[in-house]
């Protein structure tokens, strides 16, 4: 039987995959992206319906409790995303910068 | 010589013709560098720019902070031939009539940076007296260099220096950094008494600037 947070967490994963279609769609990601994107969300619904295939993986980390191990792995995600999303946005800054700087000096070359 | 005077300014359209006017009285080429202004910055600046030959205008299409505005207009200083740049706040906070204690402290070719020191007991509001102290003394402890203003934009940079120190930060760290740079690399400074006057109470580093300015000081000493 499916519990609430798990209809919760599929129905999230749902509309997360259309999210990636509509995205598709827009050409705002390309095939290989929202491909990826399906299969983590299909594996993630997967996941949630059947919980137990990852309780032979948790007992490997000594992590006894499914949930315990799903939040950690939850947390991991979301640091090294917003690490990338850092990196990513520092080097667009520069880029910017660096643009708009030598955009000024050789406006005043020009004249 | 050759120095010239870098002012960064955005949205300054009532303080930046007096400033002008000001600095100008020293004959010194001076480069003003419009940060993105939405006001009516441009206009004035492009009205004065006509009646001075001494004036060279660059601007940024957008804003990108003062560290930035600082680093345009000492490339342009230092690709136009300056061994020298001095840099000035554009809200009329500094007086011009301090330029010669830079230019005499430059000249002596003793000090590669000289910081600008505002003399901080008097007019200068409470919390940021003490946000400026707490800054100097962080800084003192964690790089070994102790600038009693930290703050004030009022400064002066050889080209050899500029060379070695070239800032990354855009916003308002760029002074902190250029502090601790100076002790990275073993320049040799000086500091020289600077007046104040407090005109806009909204303008200048806030609070959330200044949290910036401390996890750079943070990222500063793992990198650096």
């Amino acid at each position: 039987m499916i519990l609430g947070l798990q209809l919760i967490a599929i129905l999230f994963s749902l509309s997360l995959i259309y999210l990636a279609l509509l995205n598709y769609r827009r050409k705002e990601i390309d095939k290989s992206e929202f491909v990826s994107w399906t299969a983590i969300w299909s594996l993630t619904i997967f996941v949630v319906i059947f919980p137990e295939i990852l309780r032979s993986f948790a007992q490997r980390f000594f992590i006894t409790r499914l949930f315990d191990m799903l939040v950690v792995g939850g947390f991991v995600l979301v640091i090294f995303m917003v690490a990338r999303i850092y990196v990513k946005i520092r080097k667009m800054e520069n880029k910017f910068e660096e643009y708009v700087r030598k955009d000024a000096l050789k406006d005043e070359k020009k004249k | 010589m050759n120095i010239y005077i870098v002012i960064p300014t955005f949205n300054e359209e009532r303080h930046i013709k007096n400033v002008l006017k000001d600095v100008a009285k020293h004959k010194l080429p001076i480069i003003v560098v419009n940060d993105g202004s939405v006001d009516k910055t441009s206009q004035v600046l492009s009205k004065l720019k006509v009646k001075s030959e001494k004036l060279m205008v660059l601007t940024h299409r957008v804003n990108l902070g003062k560290g930035a505005a600082m680093k345009t207009g000492a490339e342009a200083a230092f690709s136009r031939g300056a061994d020298a740049v001095i840099f000035m706040d554009s809200d009329g906070q500094h007086k011009a009539s301090d330029l010669p204690k830079f230019i005499k402290a430059l000249e002596s070719g003793k000090y590669g940076i000289i910081f600008g020191s505002r003399v901080l007991t008097h007019g200068v509001p409470l919390v940021r007296f003490l946000g400026n102290k707490f800054a100097s003394i962080l800084i003192s402890v964690l790089f070994g260099i102790y600038v009693s203003d930290l703050i004030c934009g009022y400064r002066a940079i050889t080209r050899n220096s500029y060379e070695k120190i070239k800032w990354e930060s855009s916003g308002y760290a760029v002074e902190t950094e250029m502090a601790i740079k100076t002790a990275k690399y073993g320049i040799k400074y000086c500091e020289v008494p600077v007046e104040t006057v407090y005109l806009d109470n909204v303008k200048g580093v806030t609070i959330l600037d200044a949290i910036n300015i401390l996890t750079n000081v943070i990222a500063w000493r793992i990198k650096i």
